[in-house]
C-alpha cells in the first residue's frame, strides 16, 4: 500500500541541496537545475539504500567542489562570470576521479590529458561590434523562429489547448471530464519540454537536461497522484504557456515579418538597380502625373512606368536596409534571450530548497 | 595557486582515468545503470586511500552522453521517480575498447621502466 503523504527530504540534504543552490547562484538556472536534480535523486536513492544522509553527503562532495565540476563540464563558468577552480580538474590527493570536463576522451591517451592554462579566446567575426551580429546564429536563429517555427507551433499549441480544454469542461459533468483535463495538463507539459528543446536549438538558451519528476506523484496512490499533478506548480505554468503563447507569437511574428520585409526591399532594390534590374515598376496607363515616394525622395517614372533610382539614393536606400536589417537582428537577439529565458524559467520552476528548523 | 609537484602524478591519473573506469563500470553492467549505482560500484572498487568525489559523476555522465558515447533512459522504479539509467553507445564500445589497449600498453611500459626501483629514497 503506498503511502498518502510524499517523502519528506531529511534535513541535512535539504540544506545540501540548499548551499548547491547557493554556489550555483549565478550560474544558469537550467544547470543549476540540473544539478540539484542529480544530487537530490542521487542522495535519496543513497538513504533509501540506507546510508546515513550525513556519510552520503559528505561522499557526494562539498558544494562548492561539485558546483565548480559542473560549471567546468559544461564549460558555463564564461557565461556566469564565475571563475573555474583549477580543484575541478585536479585529482587532489586521495582523490581517484575529479574529471568532469567534456572531450576528456578525445585524446587517445588515458592520464594525458591535463587542464590547458587559459587563454585567450581566438578572434571571431561576431565580435565585431554592432556589425558582429551578422554572424551570429543565435539572432539568424531567433528571425526563423519567431517567423515561421515559433509562429507555427504556437497556433498548434493553442488549438490543442483550446479543443482539448473546452471538451473537458464539456464534459465536466460526466465522469470523462476531469481525466481529460489531467490529460490536458500532462500533454501540456511535455509540449512544453518539447517547446525547450526547439527553443534551445533556435534561440540558443539552454535547457534542463533532466526533467524534474511531480512532487511525490511517484509514491502515493491514483487520486493522490492526481492531486499531486494539479499542485505542481509547472503543470499550470505549461497550460498558460500554450494559450499565452500564442498572441504573443502573433505580435513577435508581425514584428519580425515586417523588419525582414523591410530590410529586404531596402537592401534588394538597389542592389538590383545596380545590377540593371528595374524593381521599381509602375503598371499605369499614363504615369506621367504620378511620383513615387521613396526614403523620402519624390520619384517620377518614364514613360514605361519604370522608376529609377539615382546614384545617391541606392547608396542611401543600402546603407538604410543595412542599418535595418542590422538594428532587427539585434533586435531579435534580444526577444530571443527573453523568450528563451521565460521558456527555461518555466521548465526549471521548483519549489526552492529550505533548511527546516532544528530540534 | 602553485601545486604540490608532489601531487601531479596523481592529479594526472585522476583527470585520465576518471572517464576510463566510468564507461567500464557502464560497459560491465547487465543492464542499463543508473548513476547511484555507478557511483556506489567505483567506491566498492577503489582501492584503499583512494575515493572520489560521487557528485562529480552526474556532469561527467552528462558529458559523455553529449559526446555520444553513452545513452540515458527514463526507467521507473518502485522507490522513487523513474531513474535516469545509462548504457553505452556502439560508439562508446569502440572508444572503450581503444582506450583499455592504450591503458594496458601504458601500464605495462611504466611497469617495466619502474622496475627494479622500489628502493629508491
Amino acid at each position: 500500500m503506498a503511502s498518502a503523504e510524499p517523502p519528506v527530504i531529511p534535513g541535512p540534504i535539504r540544506a545540501y541541496l540548499l548551499q548547491l543552490e547557493l554556489e550555483l547562484e549565478r550560474a544558469d538556472p537550467a544547470l543549476r537545475h540540473d544539478a540539484l536534480l542529480d544530487a537530490e535523486g542521487h542522495l535519496r536513492a543513497a538513504v533509501r539504500a540506507g546510508v546515513d544522509a550525513e556519510r552520503a553527503i559528505a561522499e557526494y562532495g562539498r558544494p562548492a567542489e561539485i558546483a565548480t565540476a559542473y560549471l567546468a563540464a559544461e564549460g558555463a563558468s564564461a557565461a556566469s562570470g564565475r571563475p573555474v577552480s583549477a580543484s575541478a580538474w585536479r585529482g587532489e590527493p586521495g582523490t581517484a576521479l575529479a574529471d568532469t570536463g567534456s572531450g576528456s576522451h578525445r585524446s587517445s591517451v588515458p592520464g594525458g590529458v591535463e587542464a590547458a592554462p587559459a587563454v585567450p579566446a581566438p578572434w571571431r567575426v561576431r565580435d565585431i561590434p554592432v556589425l558582429g551580429i551578422w554572424a551570429d546564429a543565435r539572432a539568424w536563429g531567433a528571425l526563423v523562429y519567431f517567423g515561421a517555427v515559433g509562429f507555427a507551433l504556437s497556433i498548434a499549441y493553442f488549438v490543442w489547448a483550446i479543443v482539448i480544454g473546452s471538451l473537458s469542461i464539456g464534459l465536466a459533468t460526466v465522469i470523462v471530464g476531469v481525466p481529460l483535463f489531467i490529460f490536458l495538463l500532462g500533454s501540456a507539459r511535455a509540449l512544453c519540454l518539447f517547446e525547450g528543446k526547439v527553443v534551445e536549438v533556435f534561440l540558443g538558451v539552454r535547457m534542463p537536461r533532466r526533467v524534474q519528476p511531480v512532487e511525490g506523484a511517484d509514491t502515493v496512490g491514483f487520486w493522490q497522484r492526481i492531486w499531486c499533478w494539479l499542485k505542481d506548480v509547472r503543470s499550470w505554468l505549461s497550460l498558460g504557456y500554450l494559450l499565452g503563447n500564442f498572441p504573443v507569437a502573433v505580435v513577435l511574428f508581425a514584428v519580425t515579418v515586417t523588419v525582414a520585409a523591410a530590410s529586404a526591399v531596402l537592401i534588394g532594390v538597389p542592389l538590383l538597380e545596380v545590377l540593371g534590374i528595374h524593381a521599381l515598376h509602375l503598371d499605369l496607363d499614363d504615369a506621367d502625373d504620378v511620383t513615387v515616394s521613396y526614403l523620402g525622395r519624390e520619384l517620377t517614372p518614364d514613360a514605361d512606368g519604370v522608376v529609377r533610382l539615382p546614384p545617391s539614393l541606392i547608396v542611401l536606400s543600402f546603407a538604410v536596409g543595412v542599418a535595418v536589417a542590422t538594428a532587427g537582428l539585434w533586435l531579435m537577439r534580444g526577444l530571443g534571450w527573453v523568450y528563451g529565458n521565460v521558456v527555461q524559467a518555466i521548465q526549471v520552476a521548483r519549489p526552492r530548497a529550505t533548511v527546516p528548523p532544528r530540534g | 595557486m602553485p601545486t604540490d609537484p608532489g601531487d601531479r602524478l596523481q592529479r594526472d591519473l585522476s583527470v585520465g582515468t576518471a572517464w576510463l573506469v566510468v564507461l567500464a563500470t557502464i560497459a560491465r553492467a547487465d543492464e542499463p545503470i543508473h548513476g547511484y549505482e555507478i557511483a556506489r560500484q567505483l567506491a566498492e572498487q577503489a582501492p584503499e586511500g583512494l575515493s572520489f568525489k560521487q557528485g562529480t559523476l552526474y556532469p561527467m555522465l552528462r558529458s559523455m552522453e553529449s559526446d555520444g558515447l553513452v545513452r540515458s533512459t527514463l526507467v521507473p522504479s518502485n522507490e522513487g521517480p523513474a531513474r535516469k539509467c545509462f548504457t553505452l553507445t556502439a560508439e562508446g564500445r569502440r572508444v572503450l575498447a581503444a582506450w583499455c589497449e592504450t591503458w594496458r600498453t601504458t601500464s605495462k611500459w611504466v611497469n617495466r621502466t619502474l622496475g627494479g626501483i622500489d628502493g629508491i629514497r
